[in-house]
C-alpha cells in the first residue's frame, strides 16, 4: 500500500517531522482567533505559496488531494449563506483550506516511518499500562500487510457470490470475511509467538521495516 | 473424510463434446493497466481440458473471464452461444466455478443453505430451492449434512460442499481453479474420482499435472500467451522439461519453434494465440 | 499478548479494507458504505477495549498518511476538516458499542448488537461529529445535528446489518466473540 508521501523532494522534505508537526499545531492555533476573512485569505495564500515553492507538479498533487474537500466546503458555504452569515462563510472556507492544506503539507513531505516514530514516542507512557515497546510497529506492519490481503479475500468472496447470483454483492459476505479475519489473527498470533513474541523482554527483536 | 455414496453419477460417454463449448475470439485484457492477453483466440469443445502454466501466467484471470465474472477489455467470449458477462442469468445455468480455498467461497452457515443459494437464484423460490437442495444431498448420499454447520466441517468436507453447491445448479461447464491444493492425497484422489465421473465439460486449472494425463486437451499458458496446445502426451512432457529447467535457471527458456515443431510431429493443435 | 496485538491489528486492517469495498445493497434499497460497518463490528466482536484500540489504530494510521479511509483518503489534513469528528469518534464509538455487548451477557445477540451499534456508532459517533463540525467549521450544533439526521436511517440499517453479521459469526464459531467471553 502506497503512502501519501510525495516522492519528488522539496526543501520541506528535509525538515524534521517533529518541527513540521509543531508548526501545524502553531498554525492552527494561530488561526483560531482569526475573525476577519481577509486575514484567513492571507493565511491561505501563504500556504499556497508554500505549495508552489515545491514546484508545479507538487502543487498539482496538493490540489487533487483537496478536491473532495471542495464539495464539503461548498455545502458549508451554502449553509452560511442560508443562515445569512456570508462573511463567516468566507472566513470558515478560507480557514479550512488553509489549515487542511498546511497539515497535508506535512503528510506530503514526510516519510510514513518518521511519522509513526513520532506516534511511538507519544505512546511511550503507555508502557506503564503494559504496552510492549515493539507492539505498535508490529501492529502497524500487520495492518499494512493484511489490508490488501483482506481486500483480496473480499473480492474472491464476491466472485463466489456473483458466480451463483445475479446480484453484485450482499452484506452476508461480511460473515465469511470476518471469520477469515479472526482465523488469520489466530495464525498470526501463533507466528508471532514462534518468532519469540513481542513481550517486553529485552533481546534481539525481529526488525519489521515496512516501506510504504 | 468424505465417503463416496453408492450411487455416484454414472460414467458417461467419454470425449463427447457438450454443445457448442467455449469460443474465445480475439480476447485482449488488461488487469489494472497491465496487459495480460493479447488477441487470444481459441475454441474449447473437448470434454476434459487442462489449463497449465506458472503462477502469473493468466490462468485464473482467463477462468474468471470465461465464467463471465470479469468483462474482457476487448474481444468476445461465448459459452454455449451466450455472453456470460452480460447474461448473468444464463451464466448461472451454464457455468460453475470452484476455486482454491473453501474459506473464500462458502457463504452460508449450513450446508443446505449453501447449496440452496444458487438454486434459489435459478428457480426463484426459496422453498423449492431448499427442497431441491435436500434432494440433491440425498442423491449424493449426504442427507445428514443438510443441517450441519459449514464451519464445523473438515477441509476435505468443505471442498466437497463447494463442489456440491456448483453441481446442484447443473451447469454445462465447470471451471476448477486449483481446487484441491493443500488437501491430503487420499481426499484429493476421492474428489478427483467424483469429478471424473461427471457429464459436464470440465476445465481444470492445476499444477497437479499427473491427473491431467487422462484429459483430452491441454492448454499451456505463459505470460498470457498460449505456448502449448494439444494432447497431454504431447504437451505435458514439454511442460515438465521446461519446469525442471527452471529449477536451475531464473528465466523460462521456451524454444517455441522447437515446441511448435514437436507439436506438428505429434499432430497436435498449433498454438493459435499470437501477440 | 500476541493474540491481542494480532486481533487488534487485523481488525484495523479489516476496517481499512472495507474502505475499498463498494457500497453494499440492502433489502431496504439504500446501499450502505462498508467502512463504518467495520467500526461497529470491531466493537461487537472484539469488545470495548480491543475494539476501541483497533479503531484507534486505523485512525492513527490514516492520519499518519496511509490512504485507508473510504475513497482513498488520509493524511493529517483530515484532522482539521469538517468531518474530523466523525473520524476521531471511531474509537469511542467502538468502545461504547463493545461495552453494551459485553455488559448484556444474556439476551438475543442480534438485538443486543444492533442496539449497541446504534447507540455507539450512531448516537455517540454523531455527537462527536457534530462537535467536530462546531470546532472545525463553526457550524451551530443544532444545525449540525439537523443536517446529520438524513444519514441516520441509512446508519440504522447498517447497525442492523452489523447485528445480523455478529449473530451469524457467533453461531458459526461459538466462543469466538471476544466481547462475550470472559477475558
Amino acid at each position: 500500500m502506497l503512502s501519501l508521501t510525495v516522492e519528488t523532494k522539496s526543501w520541506m522534505h528535509r525538515w524534521p517531522v517533529e518541527t513540521k508537526l509543531l508548526l501545524v499545531c502553531l498554525f492552527s492555533l494561530l488561526m483560531v482567533p482569526v475573525n476577519d476573512w481577509r486575514l484567513a485569505l492571507f493565511g491561505l495564500i501563504a500556504v499556497a505559496l508554500l505549495y508552489a515553492s515545491a514546484g508545479w507538479a507538487f502543487a498539482k498533487i496538493g490540489l487533487v488531494r483537496l478536491r473532495p474537500l471542495s464539495y464539503l466546503v461548498a455545502l458549508l458555504f451554502l449553509y452560511f449563506v442560508l443562515t445569512a452569515r456570508l462573511e463567516e462563510g468566507l472566513l470558515v472556507s478560507f480557514k479550512l483550506f488553509a489549515t487542511i492544506g498546511f497539515a497535508n503539507l506535512v503528510t506530503m513531505t514526510s516519510r510514513l516511518d518518521d511519522l509513526m516514530a513520532v506516534v511511538e514516542w507519544l505512546a511511550k507512557p503507555l508502557r506503564f499500562f503494559g504496552l510492549p515497546p515493539r507492539a505498535l510497529s508490529f501492529a502497524m506492519g500487520l495492518v499494512v500487510r493484511f489490508t490488501p490481503l483482506f481486500l483480496q479475500k473480499s473480492e474472491l468472496l464476491h466472485q463466489a457470490w456473483r458466480a451463483r447470483s445475479p446480484k453484485k454483492s450482499s452484506a452476508r459476505l461480511l460473515v465469511p470475511l470476518a471469520l477469515n479475519v479472526l482465523d488469520d489473527a489466530d495464525h498470526v498470533a501463533e507466528a508471532l509467538r514462534a518468532r519469540g513474541g513481542i513481550g517486553s523482554h529485552k533481546g534481539a527483536q525481529p526488525t519489521n521495516k515496512n516501506k510504504s | 473424510m468424505p465417503e463416496l455414496s453408492k450411487d455416484s453419477p454414472a460414467d458417461a460417454n467419454k470425449g463427447k463434446a457438450q454443445g457448442a463449448g467455449i469460443t474465445i475470439t480475439r480476447l485482449s485484457h488488461r488487469l489494472d493497466e497491465t496487459p495480460i492477453f493479447s488477441n487470444l483466440s481459441v475454441t474449447l469443445t473437448e470434454r476434459r481440458i487442462g489449463l497449465i502454466g506458472r503462477n502469473g501466467s493468466g490462468k485464473s484471470t482467463l477462468a474468471r473471464l470465461i465464467c463471465g465474472l470479469l468483462e474482457p477489455s476487448e474481444g468476445e467470449i461465448l459459452t454455449h452461444g451466450a455472453d456470460l458477462f452480460k447474461d448473468r442469468k444464463t451464466a448461472m445455468e451454464t457455468i460453475g466455478l470452484i476455486f482454491q480455498n473453501p474459506d473464500h467461497q462458502i457463504i452460508f452457515p449450513t450446508v443446505e443453505e449453501e447449496i440452496a443459494f444458487g438454486l434459489e437464484n435459478i428457480i426463484g423460490n426459496k422453498k423449492d430451492a431448499r427442497r431441491r437442495a435436500k434432494q440433491f444431498l440425498e442423491k449424493f448420499g449426504r442427507a445428514d449434512w443438510a443441517e450441519r454447520g459449514t464451519y464445523s466441517l473438515s477441509q476435505g468436507q468443505r471442498h466437497l460442499v463447494c463442489l456440491m453447491a456448483v453441481l446442484a445448479m447443473e451447469p454445462k461447464v465447470i471451471i476448477l481453479d486449483e481446487p484441491f491444493a493443500g488437501l491430503d492425497w487420499p481426499t484429493t484422489k476421492r474428489l478427483y474420482r467424483w469429478l471424473d465421473a461427471l457429464d459436464q465439460q470440465l476445465l481444470m486449472v492445476t499444477h497437479d499435472i499427473e491427473h491431467l494425463e487422462s484429459y483430452d486437451r491441454i492448454l499451456w499458458l505463459e505470460k498470457g500467451r498460449i505456448v502449448g496446445d494439444g494432447r497431454p502426451e504431447a504437451i505435458l512432457p514439454l511442460y515438465r522439461k521446461a519446469m525442471e529447467a527452471l529449477v536451475d535457471r531464473d528465466e523460462l527458456v521456451l524454444d517455441e519453434q522447437d515446441i511448435a515443431r514437436q507439436l506438428a510431429e505429434t499432430g497436435a493443435h498449433q498454438p493459435d494465440g499470437e501477440v | 499478548m500476541e493474540r491481542q496485538v494480532a486481533y487488534i491489528a487485523l481488525f484495523a486492517a479489516l476496517i481499512a479494507a472495507l474502505g475499498f469495498v463498494p457500497p453494499i445493497p440492502t433489502p431496504i434499497g439504500v446501499p450502505i458504505t462498508a467502512q463504518t460497518l467495520g467500526v461497529m463490528l470491531a466493537g461487537t466482536i472484539l469488545g470495548s477495549k480491543r475494539g476501541a484500540l483497533a479503531s484507534l489504530l486505523i485512525v492513527v494510521i490514516a492520519l499518519a498518511g496511509l490512504p485507508v479511509l473510504s475513497g482513498g483518503r488520509g493524511g493529517l489534513g483530515v484532522l482539521f476538516g469538517p468531518t474530523a469528528g466523525f473520524l476521531v469518534g471511531w474509537p469511542l464509538a467502538s468502545y461504547v458499542t463493545g461495552l453494551i455487548v459485553e455488559k448484556s451477557r444474556a439476551g438475543n445477540l442480534f438485538l443486543v448488537s444492533s442496539l449497541a451499534a446504534i447507540i455507539g456508532c450512531v448516537i455517540v459517533l454523531y455527537a462527536c461529529g457534530v462537535v467536530g463540525l462546531k470546532v472545525n467549521a463553526n457550524v451551530d450544533m443544532m444545525h449540525g445535528l439537523k443536517g446529520s439526521l438524513i444519514y441516520v436511517p441509512g446508519d440504522i440499517v447498517k447497525a442492523i446489518v452489523a447485528g445480523f453479521v455478529t449473530q451469524q459469526i457467533a453461531k458459526a464459531r461459538p466462543g469466538i466473540l471476544l466481547s462475550r467471553t470472559s477475558s
